[in-house]
């Protein structure tokens, strides 16, 4: 009975990583540049859709469509107004990036946002009873989400011009510049698809719970930890360090203590950074470490 | 068809490229022979735009100030300040020293992204299909990971990728560089099945034996300065060449 729930919940744990941590990933996979608003433009998405479907009372999908275009314009925006200009800079692409992500945050605190009356609704409601672990419709669809983004990153990737030529950019600059792609175009369309990743993260995982601003700095460790974990650019190692963070989690929160899962986050950065500084599965940073 | 005029390139205050006069006409072969450093990247990326796109990157992060001066005119037109995109999109098309693939995809999806600006598909697979001819090593290499290959498949696969670009002009830069003398033949032999394409070639070597029976005319530059330029006769008959670019 334990261990059942354990699994389950550790699987829909583990999507609920895999969710938040694919925008943020695929940015610094493709552009090289670490998007520190990424929490930012996460909780925007959520008032957003908050705005959109209870003030101004529009249909569902229309609503999920308006915000995910909303954020892949504040990507791309945030590439070309503010982090074109320190491309290159490792330290001041965090800071720009960083700052931008706390003012969005602390912009939403002060303009009041910290009630309890900021929810998003469930695509569905109701539960699923499976053998004596209940499930909710939500938690299943957001699994389903998950491997499906999984499977869209794989196809956008290797099946479609562009996503080729986004792939080719980030594997090596100047060959790419050579047969005439441009690199500010490819590194404004992977802040754009960041961004509206996030935002279709933001729309499943948000209506779980109320909105609430921390969640914007949580999302941003949550990737993070995930990202260093797995081994930049490398979405198997993405995949398998939300799997492993995602029941660590659940299984100290059920055998410790729940507060403890916070924790978890933190000990993995610390001990993939002191082991194996280039994550479980990042190779080829591994060989330029060797050399 | 390409014109540089006065060509000079700082880094800093570093003189890379020194009042350099170049041209190069339509279904010609031109070499560019100098010893390492002596300016060759530096003026072939130039010419394909790189050195631009870098000054500009350098100047919005106020890091290294790079100054380009004097005239870049190609069939008549002036390419001095379009972006590398740009000028692949005019039909200059650069491939890179030292084999530089996309190390993590498939040889295939290599050359069908040197074909990115190209929007007919068709027109695509048809360049993949001669690019396949010309090297017919590749063939059997379509799904391998261009990083797994050998360093002179990799040289196939960038030449070849410059190909699917559909160049007017090809920028070579060191095509030979640390190939082995099997792998240096077929780079030969497919450069004059490139000038049967009627692609002009500007190409780049610092040892100039096995490339100079196979070119028109050639330039000679040393610290970034022109030293001499002939055709093929000229040059072959000039003894300080054969001392010091033919290892004789």
């Amino acid at each position: 009975m334990l261990l059942e729930s354990m699994l389950v919940f550790g699987l829909v744990n583990s999507a609920i990583l895999m969710l938040m941590s694919f925008g943020f990933s695929l940015t610094f996979g493709l552009s090289g540049v670490a998007n520190f608003a990424h929490g930012g433009i996460y909780l925007l998405a959520g008032y957003l859709a908050f705005f959109l479907l209870r003030t101004l009372g529009l249909p569902y999908l229309l609503a999920v469509i308006i915000t995910v275009i909303v954020t892949a314009l504040l990507g791309a925006a945030i590439y070309r107004l503010v982090v074109i200009r320190v491309r290159g800079i490792a330290l001041n692409e965090v800071i720009a990036t960083f700052a931008i992500g706390i003012s969005i945050l602390e912009l939403f605190r002060w303009l009041g946002f910290i009630t309890y009356e900021f929810s998003l609704p469930c695509i569905v409601d109701g539960r699923l009873t499976l053998f004596q672990t209940t499930l909710d419709y939500q938690r299943i669809l957001i699994i389903v989400v998950a491997f499906l983004m999984a499977v869209f990153l794989w196809a956008l990737t290797h099946k479609t011009r562009i996503g080729l030529a986004l792939l080719g950019m980030a594997q090596n600059e100047y060959t790419a510049l050579s047969v005439g792609i441009d690199s500010d175009w490819a590194a404004t369309y992977s802040f754009a698809l960041g961004g509206a990743f996030a935002a279709i993260a933001a729309l499943m995982i948000l209506p779980l719970g109320i909105i609430n601003i921390n969640i914007g700095y949580e999302v941003l460790l949550i990737a993070l930890a995930v990202t260093v974990l797995g081994g930049l650019e490398s979405t198997k190692g993405l995949i398998l360090g939300c799997i492993i963070l995602g029941y660590a989690q659940v299984i100290t929160s059920t055998l410790i203590a729940p507060h403890w899962k916070e924790a978890v986050y933190l000990a993995a950065i610390l001990i993939v950074l002191a082991v194996k500084p280039s994550g479980l599965l990042g190779k080829f940073k591994e060989l330029e470490e060797r050399v | 068809m390409l014109d540089i005029k006065s060509l000079m390139v700082f880094y800093e205050n570093a003189l890379a490229v020194n009042n350099l006069n170049l041209d190069v006409r339509k279904g010609e072969i031109v070499g560019v022979f100098g010893s390492n450093s002596a300016g060759k990247t530096t003026l072939i990326n130039t010419i394909a735009g790189l050195t631009l796109h870098l000054k500009w990157r350098e100047q919005r992060k106020g890091g290294q100030r790079i100054t380009i001066v004097g005239a870049q005119l190609f069939e008549d037109e002036d390419i001095g300040k379009l972006s590398p995109s740009e000028r692949v999109k005019k039909g200059i098309v650069l491939c890179r020293e030292r084999h530089p693939v996309f190390r993590d995809l498939a040889v295939e999806e290599n050359l069908r992204l040197g074909g990115f600006l190209i929007k007919n598909q068709a027109k695509v697979k048809k360049s993949i299909d001669l690019v396949y001819s010309i090297f017919p090593p590749l063939t059997k290499l379509k799904t391998r990971k261009a990083g797994l290959c050998s360093g002179g498949e990799q040289e196939m696969i960038a030449i070849g990728m410059a190909l699917v670009a559909r160049p007017k002009l090809l920028l070579l830069d060191e095509p030979l560089l640390g190939l082995s003398p099997a792998m240096q033949a077929i780079v030969v032999q497919a450069l004059k099945d490139i000038r049967k394409l009627e692609v002009t070639v500007l190409l780049t070597e610092q040892y100039a034996r096995p490339i100079m029976p196979h070119i028109d005319r050639g330039f000679i530059i040393e610290n970034g300065t022109l030293i001499m330029s002939g055709t093929q006769e000229e040059l072959m008959d000039n003894p300080e060449v054969i001392s010091a670019y033919f290892g004789m």
